[in-house]
Order: C-alpha cells, then sequence, then structure tokens
C-alpha cells in the first residue's frame, strides 16, 4: 500500500465509521496504516472517540410508566394454561412469569378455576341446544362441564347451571354475578376468585 | 427483533417504549414532546401491526418513529406560537454564531444543549447511532437514505459537536 498523507475532510469519516465497527476489512486496513505514526490522525482519532463517548454516556431516561401497558399477561395466561400457545409464544409467558409475581398469583387463581370447572361432575340428561340469556331461577338445565377458564367463566355469564339437587342454580347464578361485578370494575379480567367452591349438584 | 412471530405491541411498548423516549428527548430535550412521541408511536403501532409482515422490525418500527417524530414538527411549524427545537431553526437559516453557541452552553450538561444546536439531519443520525444505538444499515432504512448518507451525517454531527464542546473532557 502506497504511503498515505492524512487529510481531516477524507479519511475523518473513516475514522468515526471505524469506532462504530462499520468499515470494511479493506477501510480498517487504511485506518490503521493512516493511525501509524501520524500524530495529526491521532489527535483527530482522539478526538472524534472522545465526542462518540461522551454521547453514549448520555443518561438514559426512564419513559414515564403511564405511557406503557401495565404488561401483563392478560387473556394469554388462560391460552398458555390450555397449551394453546405456539412456542415462542409460550417461551415468552413462561419468561413473564418468572420474573413477575402477579402473573403467578393470577395463573395460579386461573389453574384452580380451571380444575373446579374440569372436575365438575357429569350429569344425566343432554345438553340444551339453546343457551339462554338470562338464568331463570326453578328451571334445570345443563352445564357444559368441560372447556377451558375463559369458557368457563363466560358459561357462568350466559347463566349456564347444573342440574338436579334442591336449586345450585342460585349458586351460580350468584357466582356469575360476583363475577361480571369484578370483570367490570377491572376490565380485562376474567378469573374466577380463589375462594369459590362450585356446589356439588 | 427477528422473531418470525408479529409482536404484540404491548411487547413493542415494553420492549422499545424507552428507547423511543430516549431518542425524542434527545432530539428534543424536552420530555413533555418525548411522552407525546411515545404515545404517538405506540398508537401507529397498534394500528400498523395488523398488515405489518415478519421482516426487519427495527427498521419498520423506527421509521414509524421518525415518520411521527417530524410530523409532530410539522405541526408545530403550523402552530406559530410554539416554538421549534433549536437545531431546527439553526436548519432554518437562523443559526447562532459559533461564539453564541458557545456561550449558551455550559460546561455541564452540556452535550445536550449541543445536540440541539444540530441541523435535524445531523442530530438524528447521530442519537440514532450513540444514544438507541442502531447500526448505519438500520439507520439508513429508518431514514431511507443511503448507507453513505447516513455516515456522512454521523460524521459531519460529531465534527459539529466537537466544535461546539470542550476538549479534552
Amino acid at each position: 500500500m502506497a504511503d498515505l498523507t492524512f487529510d481531516p475532510d477524507e479519511h475523518g469519516e473513516l475514522f468515526s465509521a471505524y469506532l462504530d465497527g462499520q468499515l470494511t476489512p479493506e477501510e480498517v486496513a487504511v485506518v490503521t496504516e493512516l493511525l501509524d505514526g501520524d500524530l495529526e490522525a491521532i489527535e483527530e482519532f482522539l478526538s472524534l472517540r472522545n465526542i462518540r463517548t461522551r454521547l453514549r454516556l448520555l443518561p438514559e431516561f426512564e419513559v414515564p410508566a403511564a405511557l406503557l401497558p401495565d404488561g401483563h399477561l392478560g387473556d394469554r395466561l388462560s391460552a398458555y394454561l390450555d397449551g394453546e400457545l405456539v412456542t415462542l409464544e409460550h417461551r415468552r409467558v413462561t419468561n413473564h412469569i418468572v420474573d413477575c409475581a402477579d402473573c403467578r398469583v393470577e395463573l395460579q387463581e386461573l389453574d384452580r378455576a380451571r380444575i373446579a370447572v374440569r372436575s365438575l361432575p357429569g350429569v344425566e340428561t343432554t345438553v340444551t341446544a339453546e343457551i339462554p340469556a338470562t338464568v331463570v331461577p326453578h328451571r334445570r338445565r345443563r352445564i357444559i362441564a368441560g372447556g377451558i377458564g375463559a369458557a368457563a367463566a363466560a358459561a357462568l355469564l350466559v347463566g349456564l347451571a347444573v342440574g338436579g339437587g334442591d336449586d345450585p342454580v342460585f349458586i351460580l347464578n350468584d357466582l356469575a354475578t360476583r363475577h361480571i361485578a369484578r370483570a367490570s370494575a377491572e376490565p380485562g379480567f376474567a378469573v374466577l376468585p380463589a375462594s369459590i367452591e362450585v356446589a356439588a349438584p | 427483533m427477528t422473531d418470525e412471530f408479529t409482536p404484540t405491541w404491548e411487547d413493542v411498548a415494553h420492549r422499545y417504549g424507552r428507547k423511543i423516549y430516549n431518542f425524542a428527548y434527545r432530539l428534543t430535550g424536552n420530555p413533555d414532546d418525548a411522552a407525546d412521541l411515545v404515545q404517538e408511536v405506540l398508537l401507529r403501532v397498534r394500528k400498523g401491526l395488523p398488515s405489518y409482515r415478519p421482516g426487519s422490525f427495527e427498521g419498520w418500527l423506527w421509521r414509524i418513529t421518525r415518520n411521527a417524530f417530524l410530523d409532530g414538527i410539522r405541526k408545530k411549524k403550523r402552530r406559530p406560537e410554539s416554538a421549534l427545537p433549536e437545531g431546527d431553526h439553526h436548519a432554518l437559516g437562523s443559526s447562532p454564531s459559533p461564539d453564541e453557541v458557545l456561550a449558551s452552553i455550559r460546561l455541564s450538561d452540556n452535550v445536550q444543549a449541543a445536540l440541539l444546536k444540530l441541523p435535524y439531519e445531523f442530530r438524528e443520525a447521530v442519537v440514532l447511532c450513540d444514544v438507541v444505538g442502531l447500526s448505519y444499515d438500520e439507520i439508513a432504512e429508518a431514514a431511507d437514505v443511503p448507507v453513505g448518507t447516513v455516515r456522512s451525517r454521523i460524521h459531519r454531527g460529531r465534527k459539529l459537536l466537537r466544535g461546539m464542546l470542550t476538549w479534552p473532557i
């Protein structure tokens, strides 16, 4: 390579890009040669490095929390429990749960609700084809006992009830009312309280 | 972010909200403008995600961020009661003399003040590189200019800053 003479206008840009790791190997060779004993080049290089360092040491501000969503998982928790998340999403949710105590508690509550719904006893009569919009006391109906937590909550909301027994409809109706109240107060909330125990028919 | 799955806007907010906020803060020196930009960008991300196709997510996001920032400046230009960032006055030809600039910049916390004196294109390139941490390729994609232009802008921006700041520290 022929001897290079440092020219700030021509080579300064190379120094900046060199500091940022954005040069080709050929350009790196040019910079290396320029910095080999040329005091003017070295001074230019050091001054650019100094500016770059000062910029990169600027303190980083925290974004105001009010600008961001609360960061919890919402309805993804139910899908997580039911194994309905694709692998990458599953991993993200797992990572979040490891770090977030709030979501761990909500996950446990959802799991208890899910287990409670899944362990509802089977019933004898067939499933009604028509789902009433409201609960009508003293009338026997059937519940679709299986399904996921969200489906169970929805089932309570539309007033499905377990048949048999003296009056289990009122118990579930009360649960549904409480759930509606809580869901209204906390948009996005779809968890049965952990203390709920569904009365056996 | 190079995931094959499109992130949710909540993911975007948490992963990039801070970077977007700092980008805007360093460009404007103003926390209110920075907060406004974060809100606007997240709104645009939320609207745009359904039509986003997996690819260079960073490029897509920073293009949105840059456009939102420039739209904000244009709105302010239509409202004369709102002051432009100082560097934009500079870009419009009302630049202070070097002595005025030097006098206005105190030794403490002077980098931010110097940044605000840069013409917008240089300031943007420097902030995206040194504050946000984007590569030249990513900056080129966000600003829709060739990589060589990005390289030139970053260098010229740093040279201007060097002229305004005392050296060594």
